[in-house]
């Protein structure tokens, strides 16, 4: 096996003077529509991250690739999104780690295994493997809840995990590959616009001309839009992960619950334990500070639902940027507001699942400049005026329940 | 010759109790920590390293390396030399097959050299029908202590939260931290010291006494677990804490430094604090032949202890003379370089390397974002005469600052500039102003070489572990940083290094060194770290329960730095 380097594309520290098109933000976002771009022939591209490769959200999540989604369209589109984790490996040539660990999404009042009849049906149609466990079947399939608060029930299917930071290495390689370059450590600070299209942006290393720019800059799009007096309704909200030392097989699916509050654990090939409890009055803001209030929220309801988890380690904690919309989908293509200037942000919380099967339709569309017919529901002007994430129900299951 | 106890101490010693190490019964003395039992009971492998499964042992007794971890009473990942041993106790070895000294698993070992932690990227990918059965059998690999269902939860009494507000606050009770307490008591503000141990060192009842004295609340049995922006939060047997002080004094001392050369992990390589205590507290003579590795505090006076104990003591010979410890499993053998320039490898058998050297925890500093710079070999804060760090009302004490700022102001000077800085940002606080006073200068050292240009040894040679949580070699982080992964994170996320249980307590240096290009000769270097993420140490899940069990209403978000 020879030795693959990234040295070539990440070595750069002078911005080129010009380019074709200008990413901003290396995450999952930003380097996966960089690939696409080269598979259609574009390699006059420029990455501008302000950090290092995934340092923003992707590189904090736990990279659940789930297909269990709320909405018949939203599901179809997942199943999508998984397809292309599971191609992931042989396109790239790399191993993402793409492991089908199982989901559980674990239900706790009878209105919830209500509700999930008809969302299990319809997970049926669009192919996805998901069943309707007894409480008995449950604890069965799911003992780490033993001894824990008693379960309604539990949808379960064949979801997956992969390793985030290897699907970032992945895309690495490929970009270093084929003269993508990316300026590491580079901060957008200004955008330049001519008769209503974008004509460049200005970093702190230089300027560089472009015609297009992708904002793919997750939590931090909407400093990036305000630059170019673009108008975007989504808001970044801080989400807080600990991880606990490993230990031997003992979950073996990814568990969710939404009663009383959202929560989550799931163990990683490793066998840390990751988790998280979410602040249901969390403010908007960027803000990535640990906070001590999460771990004790956390502790408290994890081993109320997994009592056997009191015995496991916590090592270390952190917390990411959700870039949250006002309806949980993302912003997927350019912007009547301003000529040249795409997005690909507002995930949700769900990037590292739907970014790369999204931004290849995106790119498909820069290259193009066809429409999609699954990017409809993307469209970044989709929002009236006056809607802000704030109004947006915080009740999971009800965040859906007008469609 | 294993480890035997001193007549002295079997006599004196308390009740004989009988516990069980993998099945097999053995007899300790009730009290005394369960991994110092093992050691006199002969057993010098208590765990396997997480990826190769190399062999571990006892090796710094202060309860952060976490070479120690056993399954205690069905309890996973326990670091045994801070349990006490107790009648009937049932005591497992991890992380092997079939047992921790006999471990097949160690075969991994042999064929190291092959598996870079970047050895499943291009791997595994077809048959693409058994992709999953691989990662199944990677998954199976990983792993360490075991879960086990329906244990008592009394081990984890829920606790209370309380919030506390201090003048100045000390982490650390041992002699810098009450010293430095006794001078910030000076000022009449509130004081607080934290002090993780439960029981008073005698050499310092008199401190703890004077501390008291003056008003100075000393709390024993107090451990810290994080730093959240300026807050501290804590942890007792019954209750977990949120103190928010106008200064904070960190005076945690050091951790011991494993040289750095092949083999340094393997059972019988022990810090000479682990061996002092072993001989003076415990009554335990670790082995009969010795040999010292360079200096530390405690060098001489554990040389004339294993003396009187009746070892044959070789040494001590200078850190960076030795190359090698080497053994099948347990040390065997050492190679150094004579005073002549020889490379010598020692004929007899050595049973136990005794380390001196220490390096200042940075736990506090890290956490809390300060400059640290390059020094001789080590990583030392950067502080101003004053003692403060570059973090607003972080100051520094003790050995952790002594090491390479021995000229400093005493640590009771240091304590008065701490209650100083309280008080005025009190007082500004009151009247309405911004900040705490004029920061003198602190002096910034170089910034470190780019490790794109022209890459320098690691710290030893390059086979030797730098990351012991992760098992990570120095050849490795070279390797990626020839690969292009130039950025310290990217390097700690493709190698592991620092992410394992001790988060860089035992390896930063090793680590840091070997990213940055440094070298142990070059000084006076400002260094680059990934971010120190909290919490401070390994807590249990369970033992962060606040006692109501409801979800607590959620605190406003502590701002990025202690002063407004």
């Amino acid at each position: 096996m020879g030795r693959r380097t990234v040295a070539k594309s990440l070595g750069e520290t002078v911005p080129p003077v010009s380019a074709e098109v200008v990413i901003v933000g290396g995450g999952i976002a930003g380097l996966a529509i960089a690939r696409e771009l080269v598979a259609l022939g574009l390699t006059d591209i420029v990455i501008v991250e302000r950090g290092y490769p995934g340092s923003g959200a992707t590189g904090r999540n736990v990279a659940r690739i789930r297909a269990m989604q709320l909405t018949e369209e939203l599901t179809h589109v997942a199943v999508a999104c998984q397809d292309k984790y599971d191609r992931m490996g042989d396109e790239l040539g790399f191993n993402v780690l793409f492991y089908r660990l199982g989901y559980a999404w674990v239900l706790y009042e009878n209105e919830e295994v209500e509700r999930m009849r008809d969302i299990v049906a319809m997970h049926r149609r669009a192919g996805v493997r998901s069943a309707l466990l007894s409480p008995d079947d449950t604890l069965r399939r799911l003992p780490i809840l033993l001894g824990g608060d008693p379960v309604a029930g539990a949808v379960l299917n064949d979801d997956a995990i992969v390793h985030h930071d290897a699907v970032v290495w992945a895309h690495l390689e490929y970009l270093a590959g084929r003269g993508v370059r990316l300026l590491a450590g580079t901060t957008v600070q200004g955008v330049s616009i001519d008769d209503g299209g974008v004509t460049g942006v200005q970093t702190d290393r230089g300027r560089i001309s472009t015609p297009v720019v992708v904002n793919a800059a997750g939590g931090w799009s909407g400093e990036l839009n305000a630059l170019a007096g673009v108008v975007a309704p989504n808001r970044p909200y801080r989400r807080e992960v600990l991880v606990t030392a490993p230990l031997r097989r003992s979950i073996d699916a990814a568990i969710t619950f939404y009663r009383p509050t959202e929560g989550w654990f799931n163990q990683t090939l490793r066998g840390e334990v990751v988790m998280g409890v979410v602040d249901p009055n969390e403010p908007a803001g960027v803000q990535q500070a640990s906070t001590p209030a999460f771990l004790r929220r956390t502790a408290a309801l994890v081993t109320q639902k997994a009592p056997a988890l009191a015995n496991a380690t916590v090592i270390r904690q952190w917390a990411g940027m959700y870039d949250v919309s006002p309806d949980h989908l993302p912003l997927v293509g350019p912007t009547q507001q301003l000529g040249g200037w795409w997005q690909a942000n507002g995930w949700s919380g769900r990037g590292m699942l739907l970014a790369p099967y999204l931004v290849e339709l995106l790119a498909t569309q820069v290259a193009s400049g066809h429409q999609h017919p699954r990017l409809q529901m993307f469209d970044p002007d989709r929002f009236p005026p006056e809607v802000s994430t704030a109004e947006s129900a915080h009740d999971y299951y009800a965040r859906y329940a007008a469609r | 010759m294993p480890a035997r106890r001193l007549p002295e101490a079997a006599e004196a010693g308390g009740a004989r109790v009988r516990f069980t190490f993998d099945g097999r019964r053995y007899e300790g003395i009730e009290g005394e920590p369960v991994a110092v039992s093992l050691l006199a009971a002969g057993r010098l492998t208590l765990s396997r390293s997480f990826r190769f499964h190399r062999p571990r042992g006892l090796m710094c007794s202060t309860g952060e390396c976490g070479w120690c971890e056993c399954e205690v009473e069905g309890r996973p990942s326990v670091r045994t030399c801070r349990v006490r041993l107790r009648d009937g106790m049932a005591v497992r070895g991890e992380h092997a097959w079939p047992s921790v000294e006999h471990d097949l698993l160690r075969a991994l070992d042999l064929g190291s050299r092959l598996v870079p932690p970047t050895f499943y990227h291009h791997r595994f990918l077809r048959p693409r029908r058994l992709r999953k059965a691989y990662l199944d059998v990677l998954r199976w690999f990983g792993g360490r202590g075991r879960l086990r269902r329906g244990m008592p939860m009394d081990w984890h009494v829920p606790r209370a939260l309380q919030r506390d507000e201090a003048d100045v606050l000390v982490v650390g009770g041992g002699r810098a931290g009450l010293l430095a307490a006794i001078g910030a008591a000076d000022g009449g503000g509130r004081v607080v010291v934290l002090e993780a141990d439960a029981e008073i060192d005698p050499d310092l009842r008199d401190l703890v006494t004077q501390a008291r004295s003056l008003g100075v609340d000393v709390r024993l049995g107090t451990m810290a677990t994080g730093w959240y922006g300026g807050m501290v939060t804590a942890m007792d047997d019954s209750s977990l804490w949120e103190i928010r002080a106008g200064a904070v004094i960190s005076a945690t001392g050091t951790y011991d430094l494993v040289p750095g050369v092949p083999g340094a992990d393997r059972p019988g390589v022990m810090s000479a604090r682990l061996v002092g205590r072993l001989l003076a507290r415990d009554g335990v003579l670790p082995a009969e032949r010795v040999i010292l590795v360079g200096q530390g505090q405690e060098s001489e006076s554990v040389a004339v202890a294993l003396a009187e104990a009746g070892a044959r003591v070789i040494g001590p010979i200078a850190t960076a003379s030795l190359s090698g410890i080497g053994g099948r499993g347990p040390v065997s053998w050492v190679r150094y370089q004579d005073p002549q320039g020889a490379r010598v490898t020692t004929r007899e058998r050595v049973d136990l390397v005794v380390f001196g050297d220490r390096t200042p925890n940075l736990d506090l500093v890290l956490a809390a974002g300060a400059a640290v710079g390059w020094e001789d070999g080590r990583i030392d804060a950067q502080v101003a005469a004053d003692g403060r760090t570059t973090v607003a009302g972080l100051f520094l004490v003790g050995d952790g600052r002594e090491l390479s700022h021995r000229n400093g102001p005493s640590d009771q000077e240091v304590g008065r500039a701490a209650a100083a800085h309280a008080r005025r940002t009190r007082e500004n606080v009151a009247s309405g102003e911004v900040g705490g006073g004029p920061t003198p200068t602190i002096r910034a050292g170089n910034p470190a070489r780019s490790p794109a240009r022209g890459l320098a040894p690691a710290r030893g040679p390059a086979g030797a572990m730098v990351c012991f949580c992760e098992d990570v070699r120095g050849w490795e982080i070279e390797a990626e940083l020839a690969a292009g992964y130039s950025d310290p994170e990217l390097v700690k996320r493709r190698t592991g290094a620092l992410t394992g249980p001790c988060q860089g307590k035992y390896c930063l240096v090793a680590v840091t060194c070997a990213m940055s290009g440094l070298e142990a000769t070059d000084r006076d270097q400002t260094v680059v770290l990934p971010t120190g993420r909290p919490p401070l140490r390994p807590i249990r899940l369970g033992d962060l329960v606040v006692a109501d069990g409801s979800i607590e209403p959620i605190a406003p978000t502590p701002a990025p730095d202690m002063v407004p």
